[in-house]
This record gives structure tokens, sequence and C-alpha cells, in this order.
């Protein structure tokens, strides 16, 4: 559907802007699902599930963080990442008619991005640390704490969810906005990578592919951290 | 998320109306023994007050209740971590075990008439005094995989790994009927 050798049949293909590569969207998309089944089998008791599906996160985090600094243009934090004035006149801009969708995140949805990444770091932070009341259940490196800070441990992973839900929600809301109130979909380019190129902010073939050895590095660095976490508690 | 402030709230009001002197909910369970009405000759809250008798205080009771659950949590986080290690330090979890084995031997006396969720502040759930019989089958079951722990213990690391879990596994089939849930359900 989305590749440029689908052409639509009566007029020329739209030209296509490259926005979003492939390992954001997938980091992006995977996180969608492990928060999701985190909340359930925490809710559910399934712990084991809870536990992997967690080091999974960890490893998603730590590629996205570097991929913040490796990948393409609109991954990387400082390319997004906008102080004040940026963010407020980026505002004024947004509720005029003649708004265009920024390449990227626009410098208001960079400040959820940033939130979104810290409260998940948070999350997965003390989860690494926790353990359950009765010390039947707990992350890989709680052995490397007391039970009273495992316990605020776990007690902080439980309450800091409430923030990633409030910041899941307003990022759930400035989608709907812009799609209701400004007609602009954000929710396709983040499947497919692309959007109509027409009249658009960004240069017009998107973003430039990154070196394969430079994703295959994230993704060695980010297995590697979950390794460790596993494998030097083990090791004390 | 909001229901769990909100169950919090309640059951700190609870707790609160308790120690404000509120008389007992009319659902009180019955009783094990009918004599057990009046308040208990032992001035100290002793966990070990015998199976049927109301504490004198019954919230200092509570207290102490919930601070030998606590220090069980921590005597099974010890042999917890000591479980993920290759070479676990078997003094340390031997010396849990025999805790764990103390309390789980006396914890049949924990649970007199009158220190349920009608006198205070507490997570455990009614039940327990009503349905008795089952309470203390559980209980007899974690007895039993607690002194097989003892014994793992001091025989090897794998024997305690494995029994690890089974004890483990008894003190979870107790919470999940007689302990009242920590989360949002």
């Amino acid at each position: 559907m989305t590749d440029d050798t689908v052409a639509s049949t009566s007029r020329a293909p739209t030209p296509k802007q490259k926005v979003w590569d492939a390992p954001v969207r997938l980091v992006h998309w995977m996180l969608v699902f492990l928060v999701a089944f985190s909340w359930w089998t925490a809710e559910e008791g399934e712990m084991q599930w809870h536990y992997w599906s967690g080091l999974t996160i960890v490893g998603l985090l730590v590629f996205r963080v570097y991929w913040g600094f490796a990948g393409p243009e609109t991954a990387r934090f400082s390319r997004f990442v906008k102080g004040p004035g940026a963010i407020l006149s980026y505002t004024a801009k947004l509720l005029k008619p003649d708004y265009r969708a920024t390449f990227g995140h626009n410098p208001l949805g960079a400040l959820s991005v940033i939130a979104i990444l810290l409260a998940l770091i948070a999350q997965v932070g003390f989860g690494l640390f926790a353990s359950d009341t009765d010390g039947l259940e707990s992350g890989p490196l709680s052995p490397y704490v007391s039970y009273e800070v495992s316990q605020d441990a776990g007690d902080l992973h439980e309450e800091a969810f409430n923030i990633l839900l409030i910041l899941i929600g307003l990022h759930i809301a400035a989608i709907v906005f812009y799609l209701v109130a400004k007609r602009i979909n954000l929710i396709g380019p983040m499947i497919t990578g692309s959007r109509k190129a027409e009249g658009l902010d960004g240069p017009r073939s998107g973003i430039a592919p990154v070196p394969a050895w430079r994703f295959l590095l994230g993704v060695a660095i980010a297995v590697a951290t979950v390794f460790l976490i596993v494998w030097l508690p083990t090791t004390r | 998320m909001k229901m769990k402030l909100f169950a919090a709230t309640a059951v700190l009001a609870l707790g609160l109306a308790a120690c404000g002197g509120e008389t007992p909910a009319p659902e009180t369970p019955a009783p094990e023994a009918p004599v057990a009405e009046a308040p208990a000759p032992e001035p100290a809250p002793v966990a070990t007050a015998s199976i049927g008798e109301t504490p004198a205080d019954p919230v200092a009771f509570m207290k102490t209740r919930h601070d030998n659950y606590e220090d069980l949590g921590k005597n099974f986080k010890v042999m917890l971590d000591n479980s993920k290690l290759g070479t676990p330090d078997m003094a340390a979890v031997s010396a849990a075990a025999v805790k764990v084995n103390e309390y789980a031997g006396q914890m049949g006396t924990w649970f007199p008439p009158g220190t349920g969720p009608e006198a205070g502040k507490t997570k455990a759930k009614a039940n327990v005094w009503t349905e008795r019989a089952d309470f203390d089958a559980k209980l007899a079951d974690l007895q039993t995989e607690a002194a097989k722990l003892v014994t793992a213990t001091s025989t090897d690391a794998a024997a305690f790994k494995a029994q690890f879990g089974a004890t483990g596994g008894k003190c979870k089939a107790c919470h999940d009927v007689y302990r009242e849930e920590d989360k949002d359900k």
C-alpha cells in the first residue's frame, strides 16, 4: 500500500516524503504494545511475562536514546528539541489556518516525546529494583538493594505509571486534535513512514538513509545492556 | 488508578474510624469461642495469644501481625535474591528459612476474632474468619512446605532453589483468597 510501486491508477503518483525511518516506527509501536502488555501482566500477576516485557522495553529505550544521536534527522534530539521561544512561536503558528505540518517532531510535540521517554525510563528504572511485599517476585536488580528500598521502588513503579498514563493520554489527545481540528493525519506516517509531500515543511525527499552499521551498533548496545542487567546480579 | 487512591483513602478512613472508638460493624464474624467477647487479660498485644481470644488492643495486635508479615517478606527476599545466584549464601538462606518456618508455626494464632477489617486497617479479608477451616488447611500446607524448606536449605543450593518456589506458592495460595488486592481491580 505504501510502496512507491503502488501508483495511483489515473493520475501521476503523489510524491511521498519519508518522515520516519523503520527503527523509529518499530520502537514506537513496540512500546505501544509492550506498555499495554506490561500493564496487563501486572494486573493479572503474570510476573514472569511482566519481567521480560519490562526488560524488552529497557532495550527499546536504550536503542531509542542512542538513535536520538545516531539516527536520521527526524530521530535526533538535537534536531527536534527546542527552547521556549520556538515552542511559543510554533504554538502561535499552529492556530493559524495556513499551518503546515512540521517535518518530524514539532517543538511542542518534542516536549511530549521527551516527557514520555523520561517517564518510561523512570518506570523501568523503578521496576528493575522493585520487589513485592512477599519477597516472591522482583526486578532483576532488586538483589542489590534492601527489602525496604525494593518496596519503595515497587511503590514508585506503581505510582509513576499514573504519570505515564497521563502523558499517553495527552499524546493521544494531541493526535486527535491534529486529526480533527487541523485535518492532519499523524498516525498514517507513523505506520507507513511517509506522507504526501505537497506543500509541506522539510526536504521533499525526506530523511536520508542511515548506514546499516549504525543501526546494528544500536541493537548490539541495547541487547548488551539487557544481557548485563540480567546476568550481572547472578555473579554477585 | 484513581480507584486505588480511593480505596486507600477508604481503608485509611476505616482505620481512623476504628481508632476513634467506633463500634465494630454488625457483620463482625462470629467468634470461634463464645467466651472470647470479653477483653483478654494480657496487657501487651502478643501475637502468640490463644487462637480464639480477641486481644485487649486489637489495633496494636494487628500492627504486630503486619510487622511480622513484613519481616516474613524480608526473609523471603533474602532467599529470593540468593535463589538468583549460582552459588547462594547458604548460611543466610538457612537462617531465613528457619525464621519463615517459625512464623509459619505461629501464624495460626495471628487471626483471633476481632482483628479483621472491622477492627482497623488490615489487608486480611473477612473470609479469614468465615472460612477458617479452609484458611487453616492452607496454613497447614504452608507449614509442611516451610519445614521442607528448612531441610532443603541445609541440604544444598539445588534443593533450596526447588523448595523455595514450592513454599512461595503456598504463601500465594492463601494471599490470593484471604488478602485484599493491592491494586484497583
